[in-house]
C-alpha cells in the first residue's frame, strides 16, 4: 500500500525519517527551519506562497479558480484531465496547474489566449466521447462537465459525425446496490480510484487499457465493499457514478436543501438534507473540517428511505384484547396521564440512541417533578469511580480531527471502521500520511490499514496498565499517543475496571503537548453524550431495581429492557418515530419525529453540540418529542416552564451551558481526578475476551430503528453477503 | 260569501281539516313553511306525496310533501326520477299514466344524494403514500 503519495512529495509535505531515504533529495531542503516564501504573479497579481505550492493552490489563494476535473483537495494529485492547463510566461507549452509547483518569479496567466485555447481543446476532447444524455442524466444540473463546458468550452461545435458512428461506449459496472454506474459518461479523472485507495482503503477500483480504450472498473465484477463508498458519487465530476436509490427521483434545481446533522452514529457528521414535495430525496455531506471533512458514511447517506417506512404516525393505545389501536392525541395523552398519576413516583424513563437533548431535559424535568430519579440511557457506561460525573471519562477527548495528528493509537474493544467510519478515515489518513502506528485489543477486525493485533483478552489491557507489555514502550515513546476505548466493552460488567485500566495506562504516557488528551471513549449512538451531560444514569439497572409501574421509552429500541423485566401491571409508553422493538412492547405509543423533521440538539462523541434542522414536516399526527412531554406535563398538573424552542433551550443552557453552543466542542480535562477516583474500584477484569458487535461490513448497515426500516440498507446487507460467496 | 271573503276562511278551515287537525297543520307549517290546499295526485314508493292545485299560478301549482320519515331532513334528491318530470313540468302525465316510461329490470333503485353522510362517494388516491405507517404485530 502506498503510504506516501506522489502529491505529498510534490507539495512538499513533511516526511518521516523512515521514508525519507527514498526521496532524500526532495525532502532534505525542507527539513530544519521554515523555508522562505517565494513570490509569483498570477494574472499580474503578486502572491507570496510557500515553496512547493502548486499553481492551482497559489491561484486559489487570491480567489482565482482554475477549472479542474481530476484535482481534488483531499486526494493525491493525478494531473490527468489536463483541464487546469494555464500559460506560464516564457514557457513554450501550457502547464498543468494542479501538479506544477510554482517557481520564483513565475508569471502565470489564467485568462490568456493560450490558456483559453488549451481549455477549449481539452473540453472538445472530453466531449468527443461523452454521451449527450444530459437530459436523462442524474448529474444534470450539478455536473462539472456541464458547467465547465458552458464556461470554458468552445462556443461552436466541430462535431460532424451526424451518423453517430464513432462515440466510445463502455459497459456499465456493478458496484453494488448504492452506486449506479454509467461508464460511457466517465472522463477518466480517476478521483474514484484515488478515493478508494487513499481514503476508503479499498484498492478495488483501477483502470484497464490506455488512451481511448481506458476504462475504470474493478477488474473483476465486484461490489465496492466500503462503508464510505457513497462518497465517490459526490467526487465524480460527471454522471458516471450516481446514487442508485436517488436515480431518476429529483433534479437539483427542484430540491430544497437544509443543513443538518447526522445521528446514525455518534460522530455527528454534518449533512445536507435535500427534500422535495415533503420527502427526503437524498442526504449529502457538508464540509466540516473538525468532524467529517467532506465525507459521510454510507449508513448516514443512504438510510433515509428508512424514514419513510415503519413510521409511527398516530398515537396508539393497547385495548382490552391486547392489540394496539390508533387513537387521537387527546385520548392517548389522557390515558397516559392517568396511568402516570396512578403510578405516582414509580416511573422510569429509558433514553434510546436517537433522543435529542431537548426531550431528554424535558423528560428529566417531568420525572424529577413527579419524584422519580430513574432516568436511564439504553447504553451502559461504568458508574464506579468518577462514573459519569467527570465529562472527561466519557468523551472522545482529543476530538475527531485530533486523531489525524496522533502517532500511536491503541484501540481497546472497538471497531472504529463501523462504529465511527469517519474517525476511522482520520486514523487511516494518519496511517497513510503521518506514520501512525495502531495497536488493537479486541477481536481481529479489518480496519483497512495495518495494525498490531495484541489479542482480545482483557489480561493484555491489564498488562499494559501495569506497564508489563511490549507495547508500553511504544506508548511511552509516542509524542501524541491516543487510547480509544469502545463504549461497547465498557458496557460489560467489568467495564469500570476496563476504564480504570485505560485511565491508568493513559496516565503513564507522556504526550508532548500539554493539551493532548490521551484517553478517548468512542460512543456508538448519537444521544449518549447529551444524555450523560444532562444527568441520565447510563444503563437500565436502576429501572430493573425500581420495577416502575410506568416506563417511558424515548426511542429505546435495542431491547435493553424487556417486558419480562417489569411487573405484570406495568404500563410502557413508547415515544419515538419508528415501530420497532420498543413500540411492539408498548402499551401506549406517542409518535415523535425523526432527525430530519425536527430542530433538535445532539452532542457528538467528542462533546460537540450541534443541531438538526427541519427539512420535512412530520408524518401524520407525529409531533416534536419535547412538545409531547410538555403537553403531558400540563395534564399531570406539573406544567413544565417552557413553551417554545427558545425557552427549552434556555433550560438546556441552565443545565449544561455547552449544549447550546452549537458547533463548539466543549472539552473536559479531569483525567487526574478521574484516575484517583478509579483507584477505589473493586471490580476486577474478568477473563471473557473483548467483543464488538460490528465486525464485518454486513453487520454495519442495519444497527438502529431507522436503518433497520430501510430497504436500501437491507439490500446492502444482502449484496455484501452475496459478495462473500463470490471467489473474488 | 266571496263578497265578504268568508270563502277563504272556509278554505282555510277545510285545509286544516284535510291536514288532520290544528296540531298536524301547525307541524306542517313548522316543517314546510306553508299550508296549501291541494289535490293529492299520487304517492311514490318512498311515501312522498305529490299535490296539485291549479288555483296557484304555473310554477307553484305542483309540489311534493316529503314522507314523514325524512322529518325536517328532506332534500330535492329524495324525489325519484319518475316523479321528477311531472314535478318539474317536463310532462303533464303522472307516472302511472305515462305508457312510454321505460321500465326494465336492470334499472337501479333511486337513491338520494348521499353527500355529507357516511355513504358518500370518496375518491381515493392511486399514488403510494409517502410514508408507510407501522402496523403493530398481531398477537
Amino acid at each position: 500500500m502506498l503510504r506516501t503519495t506522489l502529491g505529498k512529495v510534490l507539495t512538499g509535505g513533511s516526511l518521516s525519517p523512515k521514508r525519507v531515504t527514498a526521496v532524500v533529495r526532495a525532502a532534505s531542503s525542507q527539513t530544519g527551519k521554515k523555508p522562505e516564501q517565494i513570490e509569483v504573479f498570477i494574472d499580474d497579481i503578486p502572491v507570496k506562497v510557500d515553496p512547493g505550492t502548486t499553481v492551482l493552490q497559489a491561484a486559489a489563494m487570491i480567489g482565482i479558480e482554475i477549472p479542474r476535473f481530476c484535482y481534488h483537495e483531499r486526494l493525491a494529485v493525478a494531473g490527468n484531465c489536463r483541464m487546469c492547463l494555464v500559460e506560464v510566461e516564457k514557457s513554450p507549452k501550457p502547464v498543468a496547474a494542479c501538479a506544477m509547483p510554482v517557481m520564483k518569479g513565475w508569471r502565470i496567466k489564467t485568462d490568456s489566449e493560450m490558456t483559453k485555447k488549451a481549455r477549449e481543446g481539452i473540453m472538445e476532447f472530453l466531449l468527443i466521447n461523452h454521451p449527450l444524455d444530459c437530459p436523462i442524466c442524474d448529474q444534470g444540473g450539478e455536473c462539472d462537465l456541464q458547467d465547465q463546458s458552458m464556461a470554458f468550452g468552445s462556443d461552436r461545435s466541430r462535431f460532424v459525425d451526424i451518423d453517430h458512428t464513432g462515440k466510445r461506449a463502455v459497459e456499465d459496472k456493478d458496484l453494488g446496490p448504492l452506486i449506479k454506474t454509467v461508464m460511457t459518461r466517465c472522463i477518466h479523472c480517476t478521483r474514484c480510484i484515488r478515493f478508494a485507495s487513499e481514503v476508503a482503503g479499498v484498492d478495488d477500483l483501477g483502470t484497464t487499457g490506455r488512451g481511448n480504450d481506458m476504462q475504470i472498473g474493478t477488474y473483476v465484477e465486484k461490489m465496492f465493499l466500503s462503508e464510505l463508498s457513497g462518497n465517490v458519487i459526490d467526487l465524480c465530476p460527471v454522471g458516471a457514478l450516481t446514487s442508485k436509490p436517488y436515480s431518476f427521483t429529483a433534479r437539483p434545481w427542484e430540491i430544497r436543501k437544509i443543513d443538518s446533522i447526522d445521528v446514525l452514529d455518534a460522530v455527528g457528521s454534518n449533512i445536507v438534507v435535500s427534500s422535495r414535495t415533503g420527502e427526503v430525496m437524498r442526504i449529502m455531506p457538508r464540509v466540516n473540517e473538525e468532524i467529517n471533512e467532506e465525507w459521510i458514511a454510507d449508513k448516514s447517506r443512504f438510510s433515509y428511505d428508512g424514514l419513510k417506512r415503519q413510521r409511527l404516525i398516530t398515537p396508539m393505545l393497547r385495548d382490552n384484547t391486547g392489540e394496539l389501536k390508533p387513537v387521537d392525541w387527546e385520548a392517548a395523552l389522557l390515558t397516559v396521564a392517568k396511568q402516570i398519576r396512578n403510578a405516582g413516583s414509580s416511573i422510569g424513563a429509558v433514553a434510546g440512541g436517537f433522543a435529542d437533548a431537548e426531550v431528554l431535559v424535558a423528560v428529566k424535568d417531568l420525572l424529577n417533578y413527579l419524584g422519580s430519579e430513574a432516568l436511564c440511557t439504553e447504553h451502559t457506561f461504568p458508574l464506579d469511580g468518577s462514573g459519569t460525573d467527570l465529562r472527561s471519562s466519557y468523551l472522545l477527548n482529543n476530538g475527531i480531527a485530533g486523531a489525524e495528528e496522533a502517532d500511536f493509537v491503541l484501540l481497546v474493544g472497538t471497531n472504529p471502521r463501523f462504529e465511527a467510519p469517519l474517525l476511522n478515515s482520520r486514523l487511516r489518513k494518519a496511517y497513510v500520511h503521518n506514520e501512525l502506528d495502531v495497536a488493537l485489543i479486541g477481536p481481529k477486525v479489518d480496519l483497512r490499514y495495518q495494525y498490531q493485533h495484541l489479542g482480545d483478552s482483557p489480561s493484555i489491557l491489564q498488562q499494559l496498565a501495569n506497564g508489563q507489555h511490549e507495547v508500553n514502550k511504544k506508548l511511552k515513546a509516542a509524542k501524541k499517543p491516543l487510547i480509544i476505548v469502545g463504549s461497547e466493552v465498557l458496557a460489560r460488567p467489568d467495564g469500570s475496571a476496563i476504564l480504570a485500566a485505560a485511565q491508568k495506562l493513559s496516565a503513564s504516557t507522556s504526550p508532548e503537548e500539554q493539551n493532548w488528551r490521551v484517553l478517548n471513549v468512542l460512543h456508538k449512538v448519537a444521544s449518549q453524550v447529551a444524555a450523560l451531560d444532562i444527568g441520565y444514569t447510563p444503563g437500565v439497572d436502576r429501572i430493573r431495581e425500581l420495577n416502575p409501574k410506568v416506563l417511558l421509552l424515548l426511542g429505546a429500541d435495542d431491547g435493553a429492557i424487556e417486558k419480562s423485566d417489569l411487573p405484570n401491571d406495568s404500563f410502557i409508553i413508547y415515544l419515538g418515530h419508528h415501530g420497532d422493538h420498543g413500540a411492539s412492547i408498548a402499551d401506549a405509543i406517542l409518535p415523535g419525529v425523526a432527525y430530519t423533521e425536527k430542530q433538535a440538539t445532539y452532542v457528538n462523541t467528542e462533546g460537540r453540540a450541534q443541531q438538526t434542522l427541519v427539512a420535512v414536516s412530520p408524518p401524520g399526527r407525529a409531533r416534536d418529542d419535547w412538545k409531547i412531554i410538555r403537553a403531558l406535563s400540563e395534564l399531570l398538573g406539573a406544567k413544565l416552564p417552557y413553551d417554545n424552542l427558545n425557552e427549552i433551550r434556555d433550560r438546556l443552557e441552565e443545565v449544561a451551558p455547552h449544549l447550546t453552543k452549537y458547533g463548539e466542542a466543549e472539552t473536559a480535562n479531569y483525567f487526574k481526578q478521574a484516575q484517583e477516583l478509579s483507584k477505589g474500584i473493586k471490580t476486577q477484569l474478568d477473563n471473557s475476551p473483548f467483543d464488538v458487535k460490528l465486525k464485518e461490513l454486513s453487520d454495519y448497515f442495519m444497527t438502529d430503528s431507522i436503518s433497520r426500516a430501510s430497504p436500501t440498507m437491507a439490500k446492502c446487507v444482502q449484496a455484501v453477503l452475496k459478495q462473500k460467496q463470490s471467489k473474488f | 260569501m266571496s263578497y265578504f271573503g268568508l270563502d277563504r276562511f272556509f278554505t282555510f278551515l277545510k285545509t286544516i281539516k284535510n291536514y288532520g287537525g290544528l296540531k298536524a297543520s301547525l307541524y306542517k307549517i313548522y316543517r314546510m313553511d306553508s299550508l296549501r290546499p291541494g289535490t293529492l295526485v299520487g304517492t311514490d314508493k318512498f311515501g312522498n306525496k305529490y299535490y296539485e292545485n291549479n288555483a296557484y299560478f304555473y310554477g307553484r301549482n305542483r309540489w311534493v310533501e316529503y314522507a314523514p320519515q325524512y322529518g325536517t331532513d328532506y332534500d330535492g334528491s329524495q324525489v325519484p326520477a319518475e316523479w321528477f318530470g311531472w314535478l318539474h313540468y317536463k310532462t303533464d302525465y303522472l307516472p302511472s299514466q305515462d305508457a312510454a316510461r321505460p321500465k326494465y329490470k336492470w334499472m337501479m333503485e333511486h337513491t338520494q344524494n348521499l353527500s355529507g353522510t357516511p355513504g358518500q362517494f370518496m375518491p381515493y388516491s392511486t399514488t403510494q403514500p409517502k410514508v408507510q405507517a407501522w402496523v403493530p404485530p398481531k398477537k
